[in-house]
């Protein structure tokens, strides 16, 4: 990303990587353990047995901005995984396979005590055991019971009825697989989990996202947004990774009140604002700097993406007596939340009404294939409520069939041609 | 019905009009509730008073798949139930029970719903999920009870009266029959075998389309048949990989020579495992059977996976064929470790990449399968 308007970012960004290297020094000197967690995992829990865990996807989306991504897939492809099998989740173990710590961002991830992941899709589970017989590690599993039931509206829902939104047999199997968790990084760590700490880090990430909710209300009514998308995703994620935390809470807040500051004095993300366009799914992490390449010729700014949207919906709970019940309800449903219908399409239109978007793109991540579940509905949904769509067929993490001034000129058509 | 009265060429006949028997119970007054994989109790849908059959609709364009399903996601079969969902091919269906050990089925689940809602077609017969996991552990074993309770529950729903004991009690001694049934025609391809695999699938394949006792009768009398013919000769290969619901794979295979023994999916050897316990509680046995002997790409962790595979091999074979079509992105991650287990035992294998469903293989396909069929035969 090359422009960076707000302090915030930079802040963002120096401290994601302080933290890493911080990381690496506890770990080879100090001999610390740390894990490695797929996103949608309870990041909490590991906070409050005081286990660091760095994600999955933050990770493969450092080494696709490092340009590393082709390298280690194309590894990958050698050793007989066939070129069909996802890309943005098995991006970071490709690294390890690839074993050359020397060229890996950061000098690469140091091994972890354990790993783990939610079994949401049918691949994340071998992905991840292939990856802990490499590295020597244990995995931890959380299966993920299906949805049966789905009010369109879960947003409506989600921090005060999230017990009956979320059904009662799912939010108990989470819950009795977070203390097998609990148990195991007890023994990792040789602490006591601490229910009351986790209440409070679980309050803390409550008023994270309430300073998030407050940014997403001021792009939704400014005139013209006060952020780009790009450094919505780097604030919004540095805190979320460690959310709750002392830092994470006092980063929103200084976001807040810098997003707060330009919108007081008219400052917009770009001027030129015409046209508000919405970017549906992950990022493509390749090549951010298509986020602004339609600002100049076409006065057309990115203004939302799910990372910062989803932040007060998502993980905003409020009742929390059962902070464990509570944490359960915010993981079981990440999924469909963003990804499947009705609760995707539902949502995402509702945003980009409340956005005010002109134009959304959708990607299609056709190395990840998981991903592209719901996209048909999401893109039926917008164009039914009168916002054009072009789908985008590429890959967050994997630029080897990307053709950036390709793209450009396409996304330039649709705009001229449909908003 | 097939020109021939065989027992053999009445089970292939059912196997190529895979919805013959459910529309006959449905013009019959019997009410019919389709299934969507082998981990979908089929006994409780029996023991409710349901004709259960396996959905496998016939390969054809899919205009609202495609409108619906993003592209090169899916699996074939998977948008086939889609379409005929959707398409109104299963309106006769009292209700579509699918299972929540693939990812295709859960979002199938949740595309389906979500077209009923839509309202885009009335008519759909509504779906439900089995919550049956596939992780081993305590606790997804505790929930797949509790799962299994309630879609006992969901079945007493829509058959309007309570299940007895005795109603799944009998289910489960026909099931049982017609497993035991199963694993006659399957014990005819052990050692030295006397049943090409392209003969075998839909002997088998059967099994998930007819009334039970019925396939039993038939599936026995075709074992005994069989059982008097002569040994085949060739390379005996184990087919590892996509599950296949068509024998057009096993007959290119056996084309070449080789004689396909054995299918790591449920609709080859794996179809139906050992028997329900008839003993304790009913809906524990059953869940216990799909829990712990039931195939699906969510068994976890790998050495559950690859129990079977493995002692089969080790049973003794002359080569595998990993099936991995283009719309694979699961198994995919499975094939180097398979491969070098393989490679320890000294045991010869391929990979087949294309499509054996809609097309037939190309030159090149025959090509490689015919240099390793040939090369393992010099070898045995």
């Amino acid at each position: 990303m090359s422009e960076k308007q707000l302090q915030s970012t930079v802040a963002a960004g120096a401290y994601q990587k302080e933290w890493f290297a911080q990381l690496r020094r506890d770990v080879f000197e100090s001999h610390r353990p740390y894990a490695i967690l797929q996103a949608d995992m309870p990041f909490e829990i590991f906070q409050v047995m005081g286990l660091p865990a760095v994600s999955n996807q933050w990770w493969s989306a450092v080494i696709s901005a490092k340009r590393l991504a082709p390298k280690y897939l194309d590894a990958m492809n050698a050793m007989g995984f066939h070129d069909g099998l996802c890309r943005y989740c098995s991006l970071s173990m490709a690294c390890t396979l690839a074993d050359d710590p020397g060229e890996a961002p950061w000098g690469g991830l140091p091994k972890p005590a354990m790993i783990a992941a939610r079994l949401t899709c049918d691949c994340i589970q071998r992905v991840f055991s292939i990856w802990s017989e490499a590295l020597g590690t244990e995995f931890f599993a959380l299966d993920n019971p299906g949805a049966t039931e789905l009010p369109p509206r879960w947003w409506e829902l989600s921090r005060h009825r999230w017990r009956e939104l979320f059904e009662q047999h799912r939010l108990d199997l989470t819950v009795a697989q977070f203390r097998v968790l609990i148990r195991t990084l007890e023994r990792i760590t040789g602490r006591a989990f601490d229910r009351a700490a986790l209440r409070t880090l679980m309050e803390g990430v409550n008023r994270q996202e309430e300073y998030f909710e407050e940014v997403r209300e001021l792009i939704c009514n400014a005139p013209k947004t006060p952020v780009r998308m790009n450094e919505q995703i780097t604030n919004v994620m540095a805190a979320q990774w460690l959310r709750g935390s002392e830092w994470a809470i006092q980063h929103a807040k200084n976001f807040r009140d810098e997003v707060k500051a330009r919108v007081d004095a008219g400052i917009a993300a770009y001027p030129g604002e015409r046209r508000r366009l919405m970017w549906v799914g992950a990022g493509l992490w390749h090549d951010t700097d298509f986020y602004t390449a339609f600002e100049q010729k076409h006065g057309a700014v990115f203004v939302w993406s799910m990372y910062l949207a989803f932040g007060p919906d998502g993980y905003i709970r409020y009742g929390l007596e059962d902070p464990l019940e509570a944490l359960a309800s915010r993981t079981v449903s990440m999924n469909e939340q963003l990804h499947m219908p009705p609760w995707a399409n539902e949502w995402i239109v509702d945003q980009a009404k409340r956005h005010r978007i002109d134009g959304a793109l959708v990607l299609t991540p056709l190395g990840t294939r998981p991903s592209a579940t719901g996209n048909r509905f999401i893109e039926r949904a917008l164009e039914r409520a009168g916002i054009p769509v072009l789908p985008v067929f590429a890959d967050m993490v994997d630029p080897r069939n990307w053709n950036a001034a390709k793209m450009v000129e396409r996304v330039g058509r649709f705009i001229e041609e449909r908003l | 019905m097939p020109e021939s009265n065989s027992a053999a060429s009445q089970l292939a006949w059912h196997y190529e009009n895979p919805m013959a028997q459910a529309m006959e119970a449905h013009r019959a007054g019997v009410p019919v509730v389709g299934l969507t994989s082998n981990t979908v109790p089929s006994e409780l849908i029996r023991a409710a008073g349901f004709f259960p059959v396996m959905l496998r609709p016939a390969q054809c364009a899919t205009p609202a798949a495609d409108e619906f399903m993003e592209k090169n996601v899916f699996q074939a079969r998977i948008r086939q139930i889609f379409e005929s969902a959707v398409g109104g091919e299963l309106d006769f269906l009292r209700a579509i029970v699918l299972s929540r050990t693939s990812e295709q089925e859960y979002k199938l689940f949740l595309y389906l719903r979500e077209v009923a809602r839509e309202g885009s077609r009335d008519g759909m017969p509504p779906v439900y999920l089995y919550g049956l996991l596939h992780s081993q552990s305590a606790e997804t074993h505790a929930y797949g009870i509790s799962r299994t309770e309630e879609l006992k529950r969901q079945l007493e729903e829509i058959a309007g009266r309570p299940i007895a004991a005795r109603d799944i009690a009998e289910a489960v001694v026909e099931s049982n029959a017609a497993r035991a049934a199963v694993r006659r025609v399957l014990r005819l391809r052990e050692g030295v075998p006397r049943l090409s695999g392209t003969e075998a699938l839909p002997l088998i394949g059967a099994y998930w389309l007819m009334a039970r006792a019925e396939y039993a009768k038939l599936a026995s009398e075709a074992a005994d048949n069989f059982e008097r013919g002569g040994p085949l000769p060739g390379a005996r290969l184990i087919v590892k990989g996509a599950p296949l619901d068509h024998v057009r794979l096993h007959a290119t295979l056996e084309s070449h020579g080789a004689i396909v023994v054995a299918e790591d999916d449920w609709w080859g050897t794996r179809s139906v495992g050992v028997d329900i316990s008839a003993n304790g509680d009913a809906v524990k046995a059953i869940f216990d059977h799909y829990y712990l002997d039931a195939p699906s790409p969510r068994v976890f962790p790998p050495d559950a996976a690859d129990r079977w595979f493995e002692s089969h091999v080790r049973k003794g074979v002359d080569g595998v064929v990993f099936y991995l079509p283009p719309e694979d992105y699961v198994l995919g991650w499975d094939y180097p470790r398979q491969k070098r287990f393989l490679e320890k035992l000294g045991i010869p294998s391929l990979i087949v990449r294309e499509d054996s469903g809609a097309e037939k293989l190309s030159a090149e396909s025959h090509e490689s399968i015919e240099r390793f069929v040939k090369e393992i035969a010099r070898k045995r």
